[in-house]
């Protein structure tokens, strides 16, 4: 009589590659939340973010026999959707032919901002959604790879040697592509400079130290 | 320190990842220049802002999504290389001078009893007539605890049937499992516990034949039923009904009229019923219940 041991992912893994199903479905339960939330940041939209969490297990399902663990299989998975998402964009592409280059200048006009005699609290509120607002949006304007690095880093806050081994890249080629990305973010917002600097509470970092210079 | 060489390293100043002399040298330009300050509290608050993204609440439904997207294509994967074994299987027939059934039929002695020409069962008990004519799914307890079906066929007058096994997900050819003439007020019966063993696949697809009439059976390998299912798909009419039995784990009979239209369908959270009458709207099917099972069939 066996005991079937589903704790771990390498227990699951193994149950499946010995044909249980039901370990597959765990597996997709224990990831399906991670999965969608990286597709729904990468694609901006639920529909999308559904189909491409759905190939990205249909991908595990096929290769999760050849799995070797070498890796984790959160960071093989992120892996996985980034692939499933940069087909999806190519895909897309073919079909609307999307601008993929960073936009000029004479875009969006930046917002009036509504800085009155108001209760501090509401203004504040409003500015940091209106803050997030435009960073997705500004987001969904990075080339996709600048995109994924971007969205990896910053909002799944991966580490940098895990990013490297998601994209299969050496780690000096993702702290340079990074920097490249967040500059061409900072390009993006520059229309909204004003929304990103009147807060100056928190501070990241060192950061602290050179406000205490100040 | 000049701003062109501070911008370039800003980056690595907000994370802390600048050596000591560096951030020095970097603290030293800070400290005089307004303009590299400003920028700094620009990038540090796009730092900030993308660290506090809010958390992504996934549909309801995401699991089922998921879940119907798997098993729709590995379904497809399973049956292209089913093709792969039976041409593999009809060429070593061929080399050995066996074919169709006998080769089946050596393999083994359950499936010599499931595919033996002619192997009628005898008829159950005596029915009270009059009965409903047709061929019925039924599931019965075994001893073990499974619940398996059935096949109850019954005529109101004699009449020639066949029983054929399509396997490949309805692509490949037929395999006949039970021939015999039924006889009015006799219920034959036809269990499917052998060929269930004996097939891999997710859901049969059977061709019942009487006087040459065919119908189609989808009979789910599993059990029990799903209730609810959130479901998407564009195919053809037979491979939708295939599916929607294996999502649902319920049988169902499909009753050919020469049309086998393109179906789409997108459900969430329905019974099967629901999902079959959205499937069959501008189709010249309708459907029915029938025992156990559901009938697609063409409208009168």
């Amino acid at each position: 009589m066996h005991t079937y041991d589903y704790s771990s992912d390498e227990a699951l893994i193994e149950r499946f590659k010995e044909g249980d199903e039901l370990a597959f479905d765990l597996l997709v339960r224990r990831y399906e939340q991670k999965v969608y939330q990286l597709a729904y940041r990468l694609t901006n939209n639920p529909d999308d973010a559904a189909d491409v969490a759905a190939e990205a297990f249909l991908r595990m399902y096929n290769s999760l026999k050849r799995f070797r663990g070498d890796a984790q299989l959160s960071t093989w998975l992120y892996r996985v959707v980034s692939n499933v998402f940069f087909d999806f964009r190519k895909r897309e592409s073919r079909h609307q032919h999307l601008p993929l280059e960073l936009p000029s200048d004479d875009g969006d006009e930046p917002m009036e901002l509504p800085i009155e005699d108001e209760s501090v609290d509401i203004v504040g509120h409003a500015l940091h959604e209106e803050q997030k607002r435009v960073l997705m949006e500004a987001i969904q304007k990075l080339p996709d790879y600048q995109r994924v690095m971007v969205t990896l880093f910053h909002l799944e806050e991966r580490p940098y040697e895990e990013i490297a081994q998601i994209l299969g890249l050496p780690l000096g080629t993702i702290k340079s592509r990074l920097n490249r990305a967040r500059n061409a973010l900072r390009r993006l917002l520059e229309p909204y400079r004003e929304l990103f600097e009147v807060e100056t509470s928190p501070t990241v970092g060192q950061a602290q130290e050179a406000s205490d210079a100040l | 320190m000049r701003c062109e060489h501070f911008r370039n390293i800003i980056n690595e100043y907000i994370e802390g990842s600048l050596g000591d002399a560096m951030r020095d040298q970097a603290q030293a330009h800070l400290n005089r220049c307004e303009a590299c300050q400003r920028e700094l509290r620009f990038m540090q608050s796009i730092w900030r802002g993308l660290s506090t993204a809010p958390a992504v609440k996934p549909p309801a439904d995401l699991h089922a999504r998921i879940m119907t997207h798997v098993r729709a294509n590995t379904r497809v994967r399973q049956a292209q290389q089913r093709v792969a074994f039976w041409r593999w299987a009809g060429a070593v027939a061929m080399a050995a001078g066996l074919f169709g059934m006998g080769f089946l039929a050596a393999r083994s002695d359950g499936v010599q009893a499931a595919f033996g020409f002619g192997s009628s069962r005898p008829p159950a008990a005596e029915m009270p007539a009059p009965v409903p004519a047709g061929v019925f799914v039924v599931y019965r307890a075994t001893e073990e605890g499974l619940r398996l079906p059935v096949l109850e066929a019954r005529m109101n007058r004699a009449a020639a049937a066949e029983l054929h096994y399509v396997p490949e997900a309805g692509l490949g050819k037929p395999m006949l499992v039970w021939k015999g003439t039924l006889q009015p007020s006799k219920t034959v019966e036809i269990p499917l516990r052998t060929l269930l063993q004996y097939s891999k696949e997710r859901v049969l697809t059977l061709r019942w034949s009487v006087d040459g009439l065919d119908r189609v059976l989808y009979i789910p390998a599993g059990y029990p039923p799903a209730k609810i299912a959130s479901v998407r798909l564009q195919a053809k009419l037979s491979d939708a009904l295939r599916q929607l039995a294996s999502v649902y784990q319920t049988p169902i009979e499909w009753v050919p009229n020469c049309a086998e239209p393109l179906v789409v369908l997108d459900v969430r959270d329905a019974t099967l019923e629901d999902a079959l009458r959205q499937l069959l709207i501008g189709t010249t099917y309708t459907l029915k219940r029938h025992g156990e099972a559901w009938r697609v069939m063409p409208q009168q």
